[in-house]
């Protein structure tokens, strides 16, 4: 009889995959990592302070508004206290560094980047065994001025080789690939260039296979001003990620900044009439484009950032792997705008995100 | 050496003898859980497999019957529903080994579409199940139990009795075309445990591996053909008094007895066909159409002619109550079948139900050929072209349902 292989059809797709589950190693290193971030660390722009505003709030808290009910949506709340980051305070987390000047009156700006394995809550109660640096996904956003001089120390205290590969002019034995500044496990090696050209760049390991370095977290903001400055703005850092959780080299969760819904459960505030300016980069693994547009508002798009004049006026924006853009605009009306991928399947996945402009 | 054997079970009672060995394994059993001399070998990661048992559409919302089919708890975190995070509920977010959960999520889907699941567990992986097309379970009232009832009457019931009705024109037919018959429902019979048999197997196969569905089909097989064997015993036993009972396993039951049997075997195979069909029209993958009913009724039609054949020898008439009675037997398990299919699907109990049904055939041919005689056996010129036409028209007929 037909109908009852049909029938049955369904029940045999239906077991789950026993994957073979990478091995978690947790905690043994983040007595270092937590050393890298203490210290006199410069923060640029006064981005921090309202970094550290938010911070004060808590973190899992359902305003009658962040509730997303309506929006769809992944159902319980990220512990960000877990994970040890905050998406919201990584969106305006700038590190100047530790800063120095050297003989020639050059500033110096030093970092250091513990590899930690780790792993990390992506969506409530969804767990994703992360390589990291400092213990967070993104990375430390690095900020500097055109022509400082970068000293990052690479501490590899994780179990595979890790590099920091930087986007931006740099000698090649500096260039963080395999034969060029690989810190195997235990060991470090420290990157010494001049930061430029100024635009919105990144930074990411280049050990191999390069697939797992990048995907599982390893990558971060790079960010060099112009030497004569930018208008004061609100500024923002958006990496634009994904996580396979299930290694099937398909992204089950996107997001901004790693948590999925981390910004439409809870929309980033911004006052209205005050010029906002997000630096957004593309490291999304598997998908070949990813964009983003806001609601109800155009951008002005600097390309890379490199530039002082804006190459286009428009609302959305694609972005291959590794593609960034330093975008520009003002609401002028309080209320909730929502902003997302317009490669629709990653807002139903996580890449949804808003603003509340108050 | 008698007197020595005699002293030291005195010394040593019998039933301690029998109760040490279940001792030791307890103990060995409490040593493992107390001490866990293995542990070191288990820091494998864990194998996270969950089957989805049964799923039911209402308006705007999905059930999924879940049962952690793997050796290790299994946290459900997220749940996507065509590739989209869904709100959810469910019983139990950790599910143990074995363990049954009730998930529920709000979605609009639509009648006719493909649905696909996917739930996120606490380690990122995903278990995936997919609805072909998307269809109103039906709700168990009424009006949907007299439907599947209907059905039921429809393949099983109708076409069994219209079969029946072959019995005046088999009295009137001779011994080479009684054997003829007998080895047309050997045929027949032949075709429905291979169908049984194969369809079991695709029910053990999807059956939660935890719960070992080619066990439970085999347990089933066997204990219908040890259960039947019994049966017929103590049908015989009471037609012909204690003394024929000595002699009754080697000479051949009376054409009545046999009817019974046949129809037995018949009615559990229809009980696994009403299950059949009455799963895959709750859970959408058959529409009920015109057609398919009545190839489901023209194929069974020659079931009742398989019943009545080893009445054709019979000297006298049975009376009329023992057709209704065969008939119901035969039949009426597809009603059952359909309900059980359309409200209570479960594979592990349809896979038992299959492998009785394939041990219950298989005993019904046994009994028959056992009782044909040597000229007009399936040897026979005639008895051969019988078992060959069964199989064939089964097939044929089979083809109307397929």
């Amino acid at each position: 009889m037909g109908p009852i292989e049909r029938s049955f059809a369904r029940h045999r797709k239906s077991g789950g995959m026993d994957r073979r589950r990478f091995l978690r190693r947790l905690g043994a290193t983040s007595a270092l990592g937590g050393a890298a971030v203490l210290g006199g660390h410069e923060v640029l722009h006064g981005a921090g302070l309202l970094a550290h505003a938010q911070a004060q709030e808590q973190s899992g808290a359902q305003g009658g508004h962040g509730n997303n009910g309506h929006l769809g949506g992944t159902v319980g709340e990220v512990d960000n206290a877990r994970n040890g980051f905050d998406p919201h305070e990584i969106l305006t987390d700038f590190d100047g560094g530790e800063v120095s000047k050297d003989s020639s009156g050059r500033t110096v700006r030093e970092y250091e980047f513990v590899t930690i394995d780790k792993e990390i809550e992506v969506a409530p109660g969804v767990f994703f065994p992360a390589w990291t640096y400092n213990g967070r996904v993104p990375g430390p956003t690095i900020r500097a001025i055109e022509g400082d001089r970068l000293r990052v120390k690479l501490v590899n205290a994780s179990e595979h080789p890790h590099t920091i590969h930087f986007h931006g002019f740099h000698s090649a034995s500096v260039d963080g690939i395999p034969g060029a500044g690989e810190a195997l496990p235990g060991e470090s090696f420290t990157y010494d260039f001049i930061a430029e050209p100024f635009g919105t760049h990144l930074y990411h390991c280049h050990s191999l296979p390069l697939v797992q370095h990048i995907h599982r977290g390893l990558y971060g903001a790079f960010i060099v001003d112009p030497k004569q400055g930018r208008p004061d703005a609100h500024e923002m850092v958006m990496v634009m990620n994904g996580f396979d959780t299930n290694f099937d080299g398909g992204n089950e969760v996107y997001a901004l900044n790693t948590v999925a819904f981390a910004y439409s459960k809870k929309p980033i505030e911004i006052n209205a009439g005050e010029l906002q300016r997000a630096h957004v980069i593309n490291v999304t693994e598997f998908d070949p484009l990813n964009s983003i547009h806001i609601h109800a508002n155009f951008f002005n798009l600097y390309r890379t950032g490199t530039s002082l004049e804006p190459d286009e006026f428009t609302d959305t924006i694609s972005m291959g792997q590794a593609e960034r853009h330093m975008i520009e605009f003002t609401y002028d009306q309080p209320g909730n705008f929502i902003f997302h991928a317009h490669v629709t399947e990653f807002i139903d996945l996580g890449w949804l995100s808003a603003f509340e402009v108050v | 050496m008698a007197a020595s054997t005699a002293s030291r079970e005195t010394r040593f009672p019998q039933w301690l003898g029998w109760l040490l060995p279940v001792a030791a394994i307890a103990a060995l059993v409490a040593l493992f859980l107390v001490f866990d001399p293995i542990g070191s070998l288990r820091e494998v990661p864990p194998v996270e497999v969950v089957a989805v048992e049964r799923t039911v559409l209402s308006e705007d919302q999905i059930t999924l019957e879940l049962r952690n089919d793997g050796p290790d708890p299994v946290t459900i975190a997220q749940v996507l529903v065509n590739e989209a995070y869904s709100s959810y509920e469910i019983t139990d977010q950790t599910l143990g080994r074995l363990q049954t959960a009730t998930l529920r999520v709000q979605y609009p889907w639509e009648e006719g579409l493909p649905l696909g699941f996917a739930l996120i567990t606490s380690t990122g992986v995903t278990v995936e199940h997919e609805i072909e097309a998307a269809a109103l379970t039906p709700e168990t009232d009424g009006s949907t139990i007299a439907i599947y009832a209907l059905l039921g009457i429809y393949i099983g019931v109708i076409p069994v009795a219209i079969g029946l009705f072959w019995y005046p024109s088999l009295r009137r037919a001779s011994k080479r075309w009684i054997g003829f018959f007998l080895a047309f429902t050997v045929g027949l019979l032949g075709f429905l445990l291979v169908d049984t048999v194969a369809e079991g197997f695709e029910l053990a196969a999807a059956t939660p591996a935890a719960l070992d569905g080619l066990s439970l089909f085999a347990l089933g097989a066997v204990g219908a053909v040890v259960g039947l064997a019994a049966f017929e015993q103590f049908l015989e036993r009471r037609r012909h008094g204690s003394h024929s009972a000595k002699s009754g396993a080697a000479s051949a039951i009376s054409g009545l007895v046999l009817a019974y049997l046949i129809a037995t075997g018949i009615g559990l195979h229809n009980l696994g066909e009403g299950l059949a069909v009455g799963a895959s029209l709750a859970g959408g993958e058959i529409a009920l159409g015109t057609f398919l009913i009545l190839g489901f009724a023209i194929h069974n039609t020659t079931e009742g002619l398989a019943i009545v054949a080893p009445l054709g020898s019979e000297v006298k008439r049975p009376s009329l109550w023992h057709f209704v009675a065969l008939g119901a037997v035969a039949g009426a398990p597809t009603i059952l079948g359909a309900w059980a299919g359309g409200f209570a699907f479960a594979p592990a109990w349809a896979a038992l139900a299959f492998g009785v049904a394939a041990g219950a055939i298989a005993q019904v041919v046994w009994q028959i050929v056992r009782g044909m005689s040597r000229d007009h056996g399936l040897a026979s010129g005639l008895g051969a072209l019988g078992l060959m036409a069964g199989l064939v028209f089964m097939y044929i007929t089979g083809l109307l349902t397929a």
